[in-house]
């Protein structure tokens, strides 16, 4: 076998799983997304209250979050849980569960920031004009909030791609597996993991950097 | 001090109400009837173990164990439904229910024992050691002092740690890592089951398999979440009943032959009936 | 909980803390020298520099770590580069750090107001020494936060070293679980040794913070 590195990309169906594989972490990342924006949302807001209770509980949320590797708590739940309480949960579900206990937390910081980085004579100016709490939210604040939030949070998205790169320590077949499998098929391995490597970073910039770039526009346009 | 008392009454209430929640998401090992009935049968294998368990250019997998996994799902009527392992995960995946039958490879150790249980063996081995051509490597002792490339949860990990404490342990969680170490020259030699260095050493050229024979000679059986009898019952049946058509001998001429060569001896690997010769 | 396991392998995870803070230190040191200099060439708008540091972090903030590790250790040495693992472990931290070291450094900079360059210049000050007595201290204060929260996540991120076969406190626990069962105390262990490792960090972090703030630089903090 004399092939060269790059053609075993190009063999069977070895990219189309390649792909698949990606498209693994992809799943993963579009549900954690979907969870984290809508209990981050929650999470921000319940930060904001002014009972002291629930913000507690948000502060010590946030700080498991803070100082534990997301990988830690990948194992705790993955190897933990299932141990302590005989839960069958596979590697997928649990990757959900955690990123999405950390997905909310940032995302709900994100939205306590945006939050209180409105200046309070906003608020002020548009009572000032005559125009009801209810009317200043939906007019002024809320749209400015969202200026700061959105190009933040899309930023968070890139991130929890890039974090779903993890499930690989947990025995997902996610990219990182396939190309290793691709790598095994030729036991003259040489070039191939140079190829199959380079290949999973670039299709993970192409899907990403997309994705920051539309966020650094808003960023910009939004200023 | 304050937040550490947070982060702990957090905790504590996460714990009391996960505790409640468990009873519901319990699960169990799933009896030879249950496998019947669901219509499929769940077999972890090696995804990446070049002739054993590995995944050809059209996504199929192929190997030795392979071969065996897609009869016993044949005999037993039901579709094959692969799940991927890497040694380190083999026993956990039993324990935690996430596959019936474990087909990756898997030698009978004691230790192993106690928390799985083993079918009737299907092939034999020991342990090797492959080093580069250059720098040959033919008695464990001269690894002292040098660095070994093993995988994590394999029989070869525990030899050396438990016999050759001068010996560096390099370890990584899948054999393609491993292997790759090894061509990288991160350690001076890898070692695995012998069968399985002899297989790769033909097919690279530069380095050769310097320790032929290392430790205990034992065996490569099915295994199953301990305590489930039916299964593990209908596998040794079914084991026996292969012997009688020489099944594994088989199993070796379509997986195995092409990488030993035409002058390999196939009973100095496989195991006919569950009887070890 | 089996206190025998526990204290036979203390020593283990005290090893793999150390392995996990030497390293995650020295990725913190070069990300923050590269950054500061990938700040200062966008800040100071270098000519060509300029671009290749845009694409460096672009490059950098789109793809994931463990990513970009299989590439150092597996795919370089196919072509020739071959970096130890513990080089690897450091290149890759300073490429991925050095990114978000840049930004944090970069809206550092640019909250110093521009008069303060000129009342160097006024006062006699070359460039160079502007740059270093007055307004590098400024940009310092007000980007501590995100330098700290950088130090933090890239120490976190060490968690990752397991591909390159190094013993971190991640993969000290890992071998344990797999060979000898015991999850649970193996977990704990783990998390306990993380806390340990980052909670000084973090005090250190607010304690500097707050000394900056009394000085009169950086952020008033309201929330």
């Amino acid at each position: 076998m004399q092939d060269s590195g790059i053609s075993i990309l190009f063999k069977g169906v070895n990219f189309q799983r390649l792909l698949g594989g990606l498209w693994v972490t992809m799943r993963i990342a579009l549900i954690t997304i979907a969870l984290s924006a809508v209990l981050g949302l929650v999470f921000g807001l319940v930060m904001l209250s002014r009972r002291r209770a629930p913000r507690a509980i948000c502060r010590a949320w946030l700080e498991i979050v803070r100082f534990m590797p997301q990988l830690v708590l990948l194992y705790l739940v993955y190897f933990g849980f299932a141990r302590l309480f005989g839960w069958d949960l596979d590697g997928e579900t649990s990757a959900v569960i955690v990123f999405t206990f950390w997905g909310t937390a940032e995302m709900g910081d994100l939205v306590r920031g945006a939050v209180s980085s409105i200046p309070l004579h906003q608020r002020e100016s548009a009572a000032a004009l005559g125009l009801t709490p209810l009317q200043a939210s939906r007019y002024v604040l809320i749209p400015q909030t969202v200026r700061r939030l959105l190009p933040q949070a899309i930023n968070l998205s890139t991130r929890i791609i890039k974090t779903t790169a993890l499930v690989k320590m947990i025995n997902v077949t996610e990219v990182l597996k396939v190309g290793q499998q691709i790598i095994g098929q030729f036991y003259r391995l040489r070039e191939a993991p140079f190829w199959v490597y380079l290949t999973i970073f670039i299709l993970y910039f192409l899907i990403c950097w997309p994705i920051s770039a539309l966020a650094g526009w808003l960023e910009k346009r939004w200023a | 001090m304050k937040n550490i008392a947070r982060i702990a009454a957090l905790l504590l209430a996460l714990v009391l109400t996960l505790t409640t929640a468990s009873a519901a998401l319990a699960d169990g090992y799933r009896t030879l009837d249950e496998i019947r009935d669901s219509g499929k049968i769940v077999i972890g294998l090696f995804s990446d173990k070049k002739p054993f368990g590995y995944v050809d250019e059209n996504g199929e997998y192929q190997g030795y164990d392979v071969y065996l996994a897609r009869r016993l799902a044949e005999d037993l009527g039901v579709a094959l439904e692969i799940v991927s392992l890497d040694a380190p995960n083999r026993i956990e995946y039993l324990q935690s229910y996430k596959v019936d039958v474990v087909l990756a490879n898997f030698t009978y150790t004691e230790d192993r024992a106690q928390q799985v249980d083993f079918a009737l063996p299907y092939m034999k081995v020991a342990l090797g050691v492959v080093s580069p051509d250059a720098a040959l490597i033919t008695e464990p002792e001269q690894l002292n002092g040098k660095t070994l490339i093993v995988s994590k949860g394999t029989t070869a990990e525990t030899f050396f740690e438990a016999n050759y404490q001068e010996v560096n342990l390099l370890k990584f969680d899948s054999y393609t890592e491993a292997y790759i170490a090894l061509i990288d020259g991160r350690g001076d030699a890898l070692s695995t089951d012998n069968t399985e260095v002899l297989a790769w050493a033909i097919e690279n050229p530069g380095f050769t398999v310097g320790i032929e024979s290392l430790g205990s000679l034992d065996t490569i059986n099915p295994a199953v979440t301990k305590g489930n009898e039916t299964l593990l019952n209908w596998i040794n049946e079914e084991i026996v009943r292969l012997g009688r058509e020489n099944f594994f001998h088989a199993d070796y001429e379509a997986t195995l032959r092409e990488t030993y060569g035409p002058n390999a001896d196939a009973d100095s690997l496989v195991v006919e009936g569950g009887v070890v010769e | 909980m089996d206190w025998s396991f526990i204290s036979a392998h203390v020593p283990d995870f005290i090893g793999g803390a150390w392995v996990t803070l030497r390293f995650g230190l020295y990725g913190v040191a070069c990300s923050a020298i590269l950054g500061l200099l990938c700040s200062m060439v966008q800040v100071f708008r270098v000519p060509v520099l300029r671009a290749v540091v845009r694409g460096y972090v672009e490059l950098s903030r789109n793809t994931p770590l463990l990513v970009q590790l299989f590439f150092l250790y597996a795919g370089l040495p196919r072509i020739g580069i071959r970096l130890s693992a513990e080089a690897c472990a450091v290149v890759g931290l300073t490429f991925l750090g050095g990114g978000y070291m840049a930004e944090a450094f970069r809206s550092g900079l640019e909250a110093v107001d521009r008069s303060q360059r000129e009342a160097g210049e006024c006062i006699g000050l070359t460039l160079p020494q502007t740059v270093r007595y007055v307004v590098l201290p400024q940009a310092f204060a007000t980007a501590a936060p995100a330098l700290f929260a950088n130090m933090i996540f890239l120490i976190k991120e060490t968690s990752m070293f397991s591909v390159l076969a190094m013993m971190d406190l991640m993969n000290v626990a890992d071998t344990l679980r797999t060979s000898g069962g015991r999850t649970i105390e193996v977990l704990s262990m783990l998390v306990i040794a993380y806390v340990a490792i980052l909670l000084p960090v973090s005090v250190l972090a607010t304690l500097v913070e707050r000394r900056m703030r009394y000085a009169g630089f950086g952020h008033q903090h309201s929330v």
